[in-house]
């Protein structure tokens, strides 16, 4: 079957599959070329063959309406149909696109989306079969093996003629998107039989497509898509343009086509097959690592690198093959580069595959989606009046508006701010969030915006980060999860997922926080990140997210922290004043929260109190904690008071830890008569040595206390000393006298080291 | 006869897998070897040649065992370094065995090697009386290795004085010992080479030079992949073991062994097995050959002082001793493993997280 018309199997992004293909290309001299890709794409071609056109590029295809659905065709230099498509151009032979046309592939549902997991499974099993037959330890260096070194252009094309053929044996009818993969066949033959009515004779023509496709276009003649079928296709509005691409994205996104790892490497391929030799890929990926490293300043010698590539050739000796492959060569880096660890080479071999090539397109070529998505958006949300070049203040109330009918026009400002809030991710001047510190902050929300031309260029440069607003904030709070060293950084990405109303990133950033929890942090920043986690989740309400998976990581950084409470008061005064505020966070998180394991917390505080070897002012301050919280009665505080202000207790510490004591709850303090009795039976204890330097403390304890405190304290001592309070008040309250101040200037020059 | 070696060589205990092996060699041999890259590669890793069953003596990580053949192929020496307990000189002394059917070039780096014990010493009597000779010279494995263009093993190798390890740098570079005493050099044979194993709890105390390590290739041999493969290691060891040591008590319950290694792996990796969870590791490295020796020390509790089965209590105060080494801080990480993790897996686990909570009170 096939009558003539000349087929050239592929596999997407395949060094091996352009090189050939243009040998092949140069032997039929064909003078019409099919090229599998939407057929109302074809526009795209002239732009893509210009010169100034670097690849990576990509046709992005998008539906009008919301919600965007997106459909992404990507091309390196190596990409077989892109090489097809220049030697067409080249060549002045007509090329055409002749797949299912891109409005009605986003027309029809895709149903990987729905049971991705069944879909993929179904054709990892085969290919996990295939690895094992092959004894090989992955797909990718199956092909490579097989495929990518290939030594003719005939071996080749029946080498992936061969291996469509058994894939296609194997899963026929068990993918997911088999009635869509028909659908395509089909579509596809009805252009090869319209080029023949045409008058094309099929000897003149070369159909490229995935090595998948061949078997299910060869029946061209006998059955195709008749005009009704293709007329009454579902189709959607759809725009599409070409965007520059990069190797990194082309590296994530496994899910095309056949994936493609490591771009970079494959453009060595590409290259050594060029240079017609078939080693010069592992040469150069093994000297670029080297060069990387050297570079960062660690010593690759050039023997160690000649051992590498001696090594992975003795590797592919094992596996027969005479060029090693990307698994070969990775594993011979390692052993020699990284001296048997992955990680001292981690950002060399990054560098190497993947690699930071952007591609290029001549000006004004592109009109992205995201640029869409924005505009839409803008009117979407009623703000398109603030699209202008004065800046103008938004005030918005996330509160459901009652006086609506509709959902959408209730929550309007909250989705106002979910998109704003996207745009200041993005880092879009377009928008900039002032964040006030008020009552009702929990509810309101004040923007400035101002649209600039730097604010559109910003849009475009987004547009590598992901298709939609949506897509790429999501994307860029990814890589600042990636970035983040330490765990508040990870919570200020889930407070902002949560400003966004992103609950995937959410979810994303709550794995990466709970993996890096572990890790040796000081017990401020579990404070603080348990107090970023319990504000989002007392608050998360408002903006309409379901807040509880981030509980049980709260549970987990609460209960961590109780436990290194106690060890981590070891510190001296300037540490103390962090510690006192990652203790009244934790404490204000206890509070908030009934299912935190209150009683561990309250037994790190016992403990933190009870103990004498911790910095004083913490273990007073951990006991006017359990004062106010009721976990201590008078009895209790009475011998602590005794405990820490006896006779014999240095007197910085014993003010020191009064002065902890004082740091909370003074009306309950003040109320404490005895409390005063005792402070005062250890006064009178003290030399005079002694008591200027309880004096320095207790002075700054009762620094901040205000006049009517003062005043009660006054009354306090007038009751023990049967003096008149006024009197006492007076003095305390009065402004300090000439003969004071020499005597204060003179504890300045106090020296505490005697 | 019973057997009254305690340990037999390796090339002994597999002589008729190795005999196999050559019989049935197909492929090509390199200069020296007993038998071809591929054939070295089933014999440690396991498979089936004519109706011979090899059994595998390295389990999970074939590609780093491919690697370490390449290495010995290009006449490059292998250094294997690891955590204790990952079999690095199991795998050393079957590859030896494999290769030239004899793993007993060994050189055994200790705080006491001497630069002797790596190229020759002399027998003093007889260099007094007869002066220096051939027949007077101690030829050191090396040096044999050298001579036969086989491969000589350097175990701990980070043990040695650093002078001792350089000793070593001018054999691998110049592939020759020159003996000034007898005004001779010996170069060394085709298909002479070094297996050297290092462990990386040792880094500091006798460092390796950058120079010597450039003249090895580098695998670093991690812990067993994936729980099955550890429990396989582990049910094949301890059954080996409590047959020889006589314990009285029965084997670790399957489910026994799966706990014990599940717990070994989390807190070793630092998450859960399901990998939903991190987890905070401890300071000790929860080898493999501890999990074992914890096993076999919970069976001779069991079988001196229990009824012969292993219960949570015996296992609980075997974990509490393998995990927690300096006190206060893995206390914290296996109090909050309990509380965190183990705590949470439910009826199956809760015997065992009660009997290591109540150790804890």
């Amino acid at each position: 079957m096939g009558a003539g018309i000349h087929f050239f199997g592929i596999r997407h992004l395949s060094p091996a599959g352009a090189y050939y293909l243009r040998q092949y290309l140069e032997e039929k001299k064909p003078r019409l070329v099919l090229v599998e890709g939407p057929s109302d794409l074809e526009d795209q071609i002239e732009n893509m063959t210009r010169s100034m056109t670097k690849p990576p590029i990509a046709i992005l295809a998008y539906t009008s309406e919301a919600p965007v659905r997106t459909v992404l065709y990507p091309f390196a230099e190596y990409s077989p149909e892109y090489q097809a498509l220049l030697w067409c151009h080249e060549h002045q032979v007509a090329c055409r696109f002749m797949d299912l046309p891109s409005e009605s592939i986003l027309a029809i549902p895709d149903p990987k989306e729905q049971e991705e997991e069944a879909g993929e499974e179904g054709r990892q099993s085969v290919y996990k079969g295939l690895d094992q037959a092959a004894g090989e330890d992955g797909y990718d260096t199956f092909w490579e093996r097989v495929m990518e070194h290939a030594d003719s252009a005939k071996g080749y094309q029946q080498g992936a003629n061969t291996f469509g053929a058994k894939l296609r044996e194997l899963t026929e009818g068990k993918e997911s998107d088999w009635t869509q993969i028909l659908l395509r066949e089909s579509c596809m033959r009805r252009q090869i039989r319209l080029a023949v009515q045409e008058g094309f004779l099929p000897e003149e023509i070369v159909v490229v497509t995935g090595a998948y496709h061949v078997e299910g276009l060869r029946s061209w003649q006998e059955e195709a898509m008749s005009e009704e079928e293709y007329a009454s296709l579902p189709r959607v509005e759809t725009n599409h343009t070409l965007m520059p691409y990069s190797y990194y994205r082309l590296s994530t996104r496994a899910g095309y086509g056949a994936g493609n790892k490591a771009p970079a490497y494959y453009a060595l391929l590409w290259e050594s097959l060029l240079q017609k030799e078939p080693l010069r890929a592992s040469y150069s990926y093994l000297s670029r690592i080297a060069g990387y490293q050297r570079e960062n300043g660690m010593p690759v010698s050039s023997a160690q690198t000649i051992e590498a590539v001696r090594l992975a050739v003795s590797l592919a000796a094992l596996r027969g093959s005479q060029v090693p492959s990307l698994r070969d060569l990775w594993d011979a880096a390692v052993t020699l580069l990284g001296e048997g660890t992955f990680s001292a080479i981690s950002l060399a071999v990054a560098d190497t595959e993947i690699g930071t090539a952007i591609g290029a397109l001549p000006e004004g070529v592109s009109r992205t989606s995201i640029q869409e998505d924005f505009y839409r958006q803008l009117k979407e949300w009623k703000l398109e009046k603030y699209r202008d070049l004065t800046a103008q203040d938004l005030s918005l109330d996330l509160r459901e508006n009652r006086n609506v009918k509709s959902e959408k026009a209730a929550y309007l400002d909250l989705y106002r701010s979910f998109f704003l809030h996207r745009l200041r991710i993005l880092k879009i001047s377009f928008v900039s969030w002032q964040q006030v510190k008020q009552e009702n902050a929990t509810w309101a929300e004040h923007w400035v915006v101002r649209w600039t031309p730097e604010a559109e260029i910003e849009l475009v440069e987004a547009a590598l980060k992901g298709d939609t607003i949506a897509q790429a904030a999501s994307f860029a709070m990814k890589e600042r999860v990636e970035k983040a060293a330490d765990m508040s950084g990870i919570a200020s990405v889930i407070e902002d997922a949560f400003l966004c109303g992103m609950a995937e990133a959410v979810r994303y950033a709550l794995t990466a926080l709970q993996a890096i929890a572990v890790d040796a942090v000081s017990l401020e920043e579990l404070a603080s990140t348990a107090f970023r986690l319990s504000v989002v989740i007392q608050y998360g309400t408002i903006r309409r997210l379901d807040a509880s998976p981030l509980t049980p990581i709260l549970k987990q950084l609460f209960y961590r922290a109780s436990l290194l409470l106690p060890g981590a008061c070891v510190c001296d005064d300037n540490g103390s004043k962090g510690m006192k505020g990652a203790m009244e966070r934790l404490n204000t998180v206890d509070l908030a929260h009934d299912f935190l394991d209150r009683e561990a917390w309250i037994g790190a505080l016992r403990e933190t109190a009870d103990r004498d070897d911790l910095n004083t002012k913490l273990s007073g301050y951990a006991a006017a904690i359990l004062l106010e919280r009721g976990e201590m009665d008078t009895e209790r505080l009475k011998l602590e008071v005794n405990r820490r202000l006896s006779k014999g207790i240095p007197a910085d510490l014993g003010a020191g830890w009064f002065e902890g004591l004082a740091m909370k709850n003074r009306y309950a303090l003040i109320a404490r008569l005895s409390l005063w009795e005792h402070l005062d039976e250890y006064l009178d204890t003290l030399d005079e040595e002694e008591f200027k330097r309880a004096l320095v403390f207790l002075r700054r304890a009762f620094a901040d206390f205000s006049p009517a405190e003062k005043d009660s304290i006054a009354e306090n001592l007038g009751e023990i000393w049967g003096l008149n309070v006024q009197q006492v008040s007076e003095t305390v309250n009065g402004p300090v006298s000439q003969e004071e101040q020499e005597l204060l200037a003179g504890l300045d020059d106090f020296d505490f080291d005697i | 006869m019973k057997q009254e070696v305690l340990r037999l060589p390796a090339e002994q205990l597999f002589q008729k897998e190795i005999d196999a092996l050559i019989a049935a060699e197909k492929d090509p041999i390199p200069t020296g070897w007993k038998m071809s890259p591929r054939s070295v590669r089933t014999y440690i890793c396991g498979g089936k040649v004519g109706k011979t069953v090899i059994t595998p003596k390295y389990i999970g990580h074939e590609r780093l065992v491919e690697i370490a053949i390449s290495t010995l192929v290009t006449d490059r020496a292998l250094l294997l370094i690891g955590e204790p307990g990952t079999a690095k000189s199991w795998l050393s002394e079957h590859l030896t065995a494999a290769i030239n059917g004899d793993s007993t070039k060994v050189i055994q780096g200790t705080a006491g090697t001497t630069e002797e014990q790596i190229r020759y010493s002399w027998n003093y009597a007889m260099l007094i009386a007869k002066g220096p000779s051939l027949e007077a010279m101690l030829k050191s494995p090396v040096f044999h290795a050298m001579e036969t263009g086989s491969i000589a093993r350097v175990e701990e190798i980070s043990r040695c004085a650093s002078e001792v390890q350089d000793a070593l740098i001018s054999i691998l570079s110049e592939k020759r010992i020159s003996v000034p005493e007898l005004s001779m050099e010996v170069p060394a044979q085709k298909g002479f080479s070094i297996i050297a194993t290092a462990n990386t709890r040792d880094k500091g105390v006798n460092d390796m030079s950058a120079a010597l390590k450039r003249r090895f290739n580098i695998v670093v041999l991690p812990s067993p992949a994936n729980l099955d493969a550890e429990m396989e290691i582990v049910r094949t060891r301890v059954e080996q073991l409590s047959g020889n040591l006589d314990l009285n008590a029965k084997l670790p319950e399957e489910d026994v062994i799966a706990k014990v290694c599940t717990i070994f792996r989390e807190l070793r990796k630092g998450e859960t097995l399901d990998r939903s969870q991190k987890v905070k590791g401890p300071s000790g490295v929860l080898s493999t050959a501890e999990a074992i020796s914890l096993l076999c020390n919970s069976m001779a509790l069991a079988g001196s002082f229990g009824d012969g089965k292993i219960t949570d209590e015996d296992l609980a105060a075997g974990l509490q001793g393998a995990v927690v080494k300096e006190d206060e801080k893995d206390l914290v990480v296996w109090k909050e493993y309990l509380d965190n993790v183990m705590k949470k897996r439910g009826s199956r686990w809760s015997g065992l997280y009660k009997a290591c909570k109540e150790l804890n009170r």
